[in-house]
């Protein structure tokens, strides 16, 4: 059974968010505030935490980097904000997914799943998003049994979305990982092969579908 | 010839109260003079030069450098023609009187010049001071300014949180409950009309607040279209989407989020106001460096002579469907304003309303 720790300071919410997870079979607790929640992280060891942005106090931004020097569990951020530079600077400092509230309960649950998985891949030089593999000992790739050819920078930013399968990543977590600081103008290079690899990728295979002002995410 | 005026070059004309201080000087220097000549017998000649030099150290404190200078000048002559034996000519007998004169002369000019010297450093002293008072009081004026707009950003986003939390609050417990009770049904459109009442509302704080910088950056036309459309898929249901000229689009420089709540909030009008079932077209093209997107609707088109008042703020046509906030054209064209771009609205020839966004654009072929 899961545990899952629930920072928000609407009391109302968290008695929601209680209910919906506790009959998907999730044991909960929950935190008002930063502090506590913090406390609460280090003493249940939760298999995922439901972050609130807006905490009175310690901001849901400061939980998350503080939580982050000693933990990896997975986090997913709930915000009202829908202003993308806070989702961005969440993201960037370890979130793993966000849900702007007010979020309908099947998105949540599946961000949820998608973001605990994380723990359970990279156990083998393979990664598989329907019915794209990735073989990472060669280099090599396929869409339906069919080999993909792919470029080696086309190669590389298709593994970053693929290893992060459902969830966003941000641009610069793309850039940092397949360009690390060579190309004059990174956005416009990512934008040429996105383009590329979604021609190659076709109907057939998992969707790159932008997040505007925050990144990619390559949808199952 | 031509009737034309040109100003005389001329040096800097003598200001009035120089010209003033110039005769008071004479006067000064006449009846102290007077006075001394009179005192002669029993004072001695230095007596009238302390009180030439006295006079000559006030007049430097309020008086202009020339006027003091020329105090200095005339008492010494006058000290010299009355005063020092033999008098009634500027011939010096004794060898001390020479020295005492010279030394008065130059006492005199060097305290006039001193005097007045100070004078003006007072004065730049004052005049820095001014200075600095005043842009001391900018800068206070601005960090006002400055605290002010994160002060109203800070309201902005309490408000937001305290009117989105209710409604997400509900969207929740509505999810639990199930969509088959046809009350949570209903529940639920109410609630969604909210959320985008207040999203609309929010949106336009922040449009007039112009605390809105679009972040332009590259992006694909089918992104934009995307995210433009995602967030009212449902209304969009009932309508097909026609999208044509997008196929070969270079990339674009442009702040796509913006640009996609445009189109979202012209999408969202046409699905309200066109019929269930018609069309709903998009046509993207490129042309002198602007891109232009034409959103076409096959509705009743638009009441003549509103293409504009459609803009304004709170505008409602007499006849459209309830449940509008006249806010989503305001929004669209504050954004696109923003952005450099601007957007206007007319009837199709063959009718339906058509909105034209207009955008100076970067673009780069993605090869």
């Amino acid at each position: 059974m899961s545990k899952a720790l629930i920072i928000d300071d609407e009391q109302q919410m968290r008695r929601l968010l209680r209910m919906v997870l506790e009959s998907r079979g999730y044991e909960v607790c929950e935190a008002a505030d930063g502090q506590v929640g913090l406390q609460e992280a280090a003493f249940h060891r939760p298999d995922v935490v439901l972050l609130d942005l807006g905490l009175p106090g310690m901001n849901g931004i400061e939980v998350l980097k503080r939580l982050r020097e000693w933990s990896d569990v997975p986090v997913l951020i709930l915000s009202v904000r829908d202003q993308e530079t806070i989702k961005v600077e969440a993201l960037e400092n370890g979130a793993d997914d966000y849900v702007t509230k007010p979020f309908g309960t099947a998105e949540l649950l599946a961000r949820l799943t998608v973001i605990q998985r994380r723990r359970f891949t990279r156990q083998s030089a393979e990664i598989v998003v329907d019915a794209l593999k990735l073989d990472l000992l060669h280099h090599e790739a396929s869409l339906n049994e069919a080999p993909l050819k792919l470029t080696p920078t086309e190669f590389a930013l298709l593994k970053v979305l693929a290893e992060h399968a459902g969830r966003i990543v941000t641009q610069n977590q793309i850039i940092r990982q397949v360009w690390a600081g060579q190309a004059s103008d990174p956005s416009e290079g990512l934008r040429v092969h996105i383009n590329h690899l979604r021609k190659k990728l076709g109907d057939t295979g998992p969707r790159i579908v932008n997040e505007p002002g925050i990144g990619y995410r390559l949808e199952e | 010839m031509p009737n034309t005026v040109s100003p005389k070059p001329s040096a800097p004309p003598v200001p009035l109260a120089e010209v003033g201080q110039y005769s008071w000087g004479l006067t000064l220097v006449f009846v102290l003079a007077s006075t001394c000549w009179v005192l002669l017998p029993y004072t001695g000649d230095m007596f009238a030069a302390l009180v030439f030099l006295m006079a000559i150290v006030l007049a430097g404190t309020r008086w202009n450098r020339g006027p003091v200078l020329m105090m200095a000048v005339v008492s010494a002559l006058v000290w010299n023609y009355f005063f020092i034996p033999p008098q009634f000519t500027l011939h010096i007998d004794k060898p001390q009187d020479m020295v005492m004169f010279s030394l008065f002369f130059i006492v005199a000019l060097s305290m006039g010049h001193l005097i007045t010297r100070l004078r003006a450093r007072e004065a730049a002293l004052a005049q820095h001071h001014q200075e600095r008072e005043h842009l001391l009081a900018e800068k206070h004026r601005a960090e006002l300014l400055a605290e002010s707009e994160r002060l109203h950003r800070t309201l902005l986003d309490s408000v937001a949180h305290e009117l989105k939390t209710p409604i997400a609050i509900i969207r929740t417990a509505l999810d639990g409950l199930g969509q088959e009770n046809p009350y949570a049904r209903e529940i639920d459109t109410a609630n969604r009309r909210l959320q985008r009442i207040v999203e609309n509302f929010l949106e336009m704080t922040r449009v007039e607040s112009e605390a809105l910088e679009p972040q332009p950056d590259w992006c694909e036309i089918g992104d934009v279209l995307h995210a433009a459309t995602k967030p009212i898929q449902n209304e969009l249901a009932a309508h097909a989407l026609r999208i044509t000229g997008t196929a070969d689009m270079p990339l674009l420089k442009i702040d796509s989020r913006l640009l996609a709540q445009v189109l979202g909030n012209l999408l969202h009008n046409a699905t309200r106001y066109a019929p269930a079932g018609t069309e709903i077209e998009i046509h993207a093209a490129l042309a002198d460096g602007a891109l232009e997107l034409r959103v076409r609707d096959h509705g009743p088109g638009l009441r003549l002579g509103a293409e504009d008042q459609l803009f304004e703020k709170f505008y409602r046509a007499p006849d459209s469907p309830a449940g509008g906030t006249g806010l989503g054209l305001a929004i669209a064209r504050g954004l696109m304003r923003a952005m450099k771009g601007d957007i206007e609205a007319h009837t199709h020839p063959e009718g339906g309303a058509e909105f034209v966004l207009h955008l100076p654009v970067k673009t780069r072929t993605a090869a």
